[in-house]
């Protein structure tokens, strides 16, 4: 993405930041708030996408490389993980870090050096080559990886687990997450990405090397995407290629795309909305194919900047009407 | 008598940032006129206003007297005005004989692609060997040919020609002004030239305006000119 | 040693019909530098539409396949219109029309999804019969597909270079600001540009359709397979793109009689890795984005 799309993360205001703690508060203190155990099973999955989506715009949205292929990551980081705790016994918690770095290794090696030598479209090609490959590869792999059917019987994190206990952790994982990623972004690395993406010959001009920060992100973001998908299938207890699918590609798109490209909390958004929205309107069948066509085209022709780009203006709504009301009373 | 193009108050830049600041002038049919002026300060984006590649945003422009501002780039093609970009935008990929052909795409031009095609090749015999070249093989000085070439198969009145010398030897930079200063001897053509090397635009123009900071800063005929003023406004 | 000669007929003979469509992707991104991802199902609607005519509205096999082929137009030059016009003035022009093109081809596999059920359809063969050559029979439906493919790829060539429409398409491909200089409405010609390729996909629909099967979830695997064409052939050239199907073709149908269907999908993706890797301007060297 070039230029189109401010960072609104410097700006964070008091309410803003306001806001965004009483969520965080919220958020931690839901269970015992009555949410049903459905709702937290929802909520679980709304957190590990928000942080896949989360990271896929680091990639694009940030840094300007069209990647196509986070799924991609998310799947091989998912698959490593719960191979190596159904074959060989280990503790999830230890083989979510493993297919995390499975995840950046192969991604980082197959991926992110060839195709940082190509421009733009090229990328996501590429990457979308390499997500579309993936589900034949674990079809070829099938004495380990199950291959059409899946993958059942995936160890969870705690014996007999409960949705509350599965709820924090995922919970918490997407806190250190993204915080983590507001670090990056907000540090010499982020801008440094965000230099690469809108000023190339500037950044090569104060020494950014955007070979070299390019593969930093694409490291990055595979890493925490794998050990999404880490999460995800210790989580659910099991998965099958058809986490590769083109209908949750383009529900990741549409996650991507509806809460707002390139912001810091869009995709977060984005994803929550999607979820929620995907769980609860599951009777709707193949509408909710339809539905999600329609959501992104009109995101894409009327709405670019997603849901962030609507409560800016609301915001400036308020703003402006503040003001006038200030401005009356004054005179009164 | 009113000039052939008159330009009035234009506003114009791109995005956020404003280049023109209210432009006033005009060409008399069959004169060359110069525009000259320190980088960046408008005279390309005067041109492509003109021209409707980058229409303006405020200001009227009229030629032969009828309205044109804002109309689309094709439209203003086929009132009879001709762009000859910096970047030139020839097709690379095509031979030399198909961009003149392209050249007289619009209908008027059509019916006299004929005659036009011999004048060009008159005017550059240079291009008739090099017919069936493809233009990214050609050299600057060829390519600079095409594209002026290219221009004038339309059949146009009036030529807006955006600094045609640029990147070109000394030798190749006095053809090309040979050849403007023939085109415009012998069809009469108007020509709006903009240009970096004073010498040359005061020697080939009648008169010349001098745009800094996106504004008319003084008009003068050509061959009164005070070079060391020109010169001192460039910094 | 049979079995190789039949399956190299086979592989030319679906590598045609990928041709065509390949040719359609190609010429919209040549022109206009958009990536249709809607191409696939575009190609579905001219497929379902004849069948639609011809078998359920009772009209016969040929005005069915007119009809469809006729919406094409209008549904081409809409789709730039109203759907790809307004995106190309934004900065992020390239990644808004490929998400414009992937929703709209969600809209349209669900609406195919809607009207005509999931399950497959099959549009009838031109001709019974076949021949007998010293490898075995090829159906003279077979035979038809590859004429009239051939004799398509002839016209578009011709219009191409030999009409003044298609040397405006080949200029503003060239340079979209040269095309404005010379007077070419350049927006007239993404229109036709657009409308022109619609029809050649949906040509390519039909003629898949009498072949394999249809199913509205098809057009995924058929847009995949027509951009892996497009940029191993090179982005924007049309000579590339079929001789990249001709190749791919051949390579599938050698894959499937080697090594098993399983493997199609692999090798098509391993050719799309390599020719990433190894010469992303493909082999005729297209346009590099």
């Amino acid at each position: 993405m070039n230029g189109g799309f401010v960072m609104r993360l410097r700006n964070l205001t008091t309410p803003g930041r306001l806001l965004g703690l009483a969520l965080l508060i919220f958020l931690a203190a839901w269970p015992f708030l009555g949410a049903t155990r459905f709702t937290l099973h929802v909520a679980s999955l709304a957190f590990i996408w928000a942080v896949v989506a989360s990271y896929w715009n680091l990639l694009s949205g940030y840094s300007g490389i069209l990647s196509l292929g986070n799924l991609g990551f998310f799947a091989v980081g998912a698959y490593v993980s719960s191979v190596l705790a159904v074959e060989l016994g280990i503790s999830p918690w230890i083989t979510i870090w493993i297919g995390a770095t499975a995840a950046m290794l192969i991604v980082t090696t197959v991926l992110g050096l060839p195709a940082l030598r190509l421009r733009g479209i090229y990328i996501s090609l590429l990457t979308l080559a390499f997500e579309l490959a993936l589900p034949s590869i674990i079809t070829l792999l099938g004495d380990w990886t199950g291959g059409g059917i899946g993958l059942l019987g995936i160890p969870t994190f705690l014996d007999d687990i409960q949705r509350w206990q599965a709820y924090y952790l995922t919970f918490a994982f997407a806190v250190v997450a993204l915080f983590v990623l507001y670090r990056i972004i907000n540090g010499r690395t982020g801008m440094a990405f965000v230099a690469l993406r809108d000023a190339e010959d500037f950044a090569g001009a104060i020494g950014v090397d955007r070979y070299r920060e390019g593969i930093k992100v694409f490291a990055i973001s595979s890493f925490v995407t794998g050990m999404a998908g880490g999460f995800f299938a210790h989580t659910l207890g099991s998965i099958s290629p058809g986490m590769l699918s083109i209908d949750q590609f383009l529900m990741v798109i549409a996650m991507y795309m509806l809460g707002g490209v390139g912001t810091f909390f869009g995709p977060i958004i984005g994803a929550l909305v999607i979820t929620f929205g995907n769980e609860y309107l599951r009777v709707a069948g193949s509408l909710r194919l339809g539905l999600i066509g329609v959501l992104i085209v009109l995101t894409v022709m009327a709405f670019p900047g997603g849901i962030m780009q609507l409560i800016e203006r609301v915001r400036d709504l308020v703003r402006v009407r503040f003001k006038q009301l200030k401005g009356a009373s004054d005179v009164a | 008598m009113s000039a052939l193009l008159e330009v009035r108050g234009v506003v114009g830049g791109y995005e956020d940032i404003g280049v023109l600041h209210g432009v006033d002038l005009e060409v008399h049919e069959g004169e060359v006129v110069g525009l000259l002026g320190p980088n960046g300060h408008g005279k390309s984006t005067l041109l492509k206003a003109i021209s409707g590649i980058h229409p303006a945003t405020g200001g009227e422009i009229r030629f032969q007297g009828e309205d044109i501002t804002g109309l689309p780039a094709h439209e203003i093609v086929e009132r009879g005005i001709a762009y000859i970009a910096e970047e030139r935008f020839l097709f690379a990929d095509m031979p030399v004989l198909e961009n003149l052909q392209l050249g007289a795409w619009i209908p008027r031009a059509r019916a006299r692609y004929r005659e036009n095609l011999e004048m060009v090749y008159e005017l550059f015999p240079r291009l008739r060997e090099r017919e069936r070249q493809h233009c990214s093989t050609l050299s600057g000085g060829e390519a600079q040919m095409v594209a002026i070439a290219r221009g004038l198969m339309s059949g146009a009145r009036m030529l807006l020609i955006d600094e045609p010398s640029i990147g070109l030897s000394p030798g190749l930079k006095k053809g090309v002004y040979e050849s403007i200063e023939r085109i415009n001897r012998e069809t009469g053509i108007t020509v709006l030239l903009v240009e970096q090397e004073i010498d040359y635009a005061l020697r080939l123009a009648k008169r010349i305006y001098l745009l800094k900071r996106g504004r008319i800063e003084f008009e003068q005929p050509a061959a009164e000119a005070d070079v060391g003023a020109i010169h001192e406004a460039y910094f | 040693m049979n079995e190789f000669f039949a399956a190299l007929w086979s592989g030319l003979m679906i590598g045609s019909l990928y041709a065509i469509m390949a040719i359609g992707l190609t010429v919209i991104y040549g022109v206009s530098r958009v990536f249709n991802f809607a191409h696939g199902h575009v190609a579905l609607i001219a497929g379902y539409l004849a069948w639609l005519v011809a078998f359920e509205l009772g009209a016969s096999y040929i005005p069915g396949i007119l009809v469809a082929l006729a919406v094409m137009v209008p549904l081409g030059w809409a789709t730039y219109q109203w759907g790809v016009r307004p995106l190309m003035r934004r900065k992020e022009a390239d990644f808004a029309t490929l998400l414009l093109t992937l929703g709209l081809a969600i809209i349209v596999q669900f609406a195919l999804l809607e009207i005509f059920g999931p399950r497959v359809k099959a549009l009838p063969e031109f001709f019974s019969g076949s021949v007998n050559l010293w490898f075995g029979p090829i159906s003279y439906h077979e035979l038809s597909l590859v004429v009239i493919s051939v004799a398509i790829m002839a016209g578009i060539w011709a219009f191409m270079t030999r009409t003044s429409l298609g040397r405006a398409m080949r200029g503003v491909a060239s340079s979209v600001h040269g095309a404005r200089i010379v007077g070419i409405d350049t927006n007239r010609v993404y229109g036709l540009t657009f409308a022109l390729a619609f029809v050649l996909t949906g040509v390519s629909g039909v003629l898949l359709g009498t072949h394999s099967y249809m199913t509205p979830a098809i057009g995924w695997d058929w847009m995949i397979k027509g951009f892996i064409i497009v940029v191993f052939g090179g982005l924007g050239s049309i000579p590339g793109a079929i001789l990249a199907a001709f190749t791919l073709g051949v390579i599938e149908t050698m894959v499937t009689l080697y090594a098993g269907s399983l493997w199609i999908w692999p090798a098509w993706l391993a050719v799309f890795v390599l020719v990433l890797t190894l010469r992303p301007q493909g082999i005729l060297g297209g346009r590099t984005a």
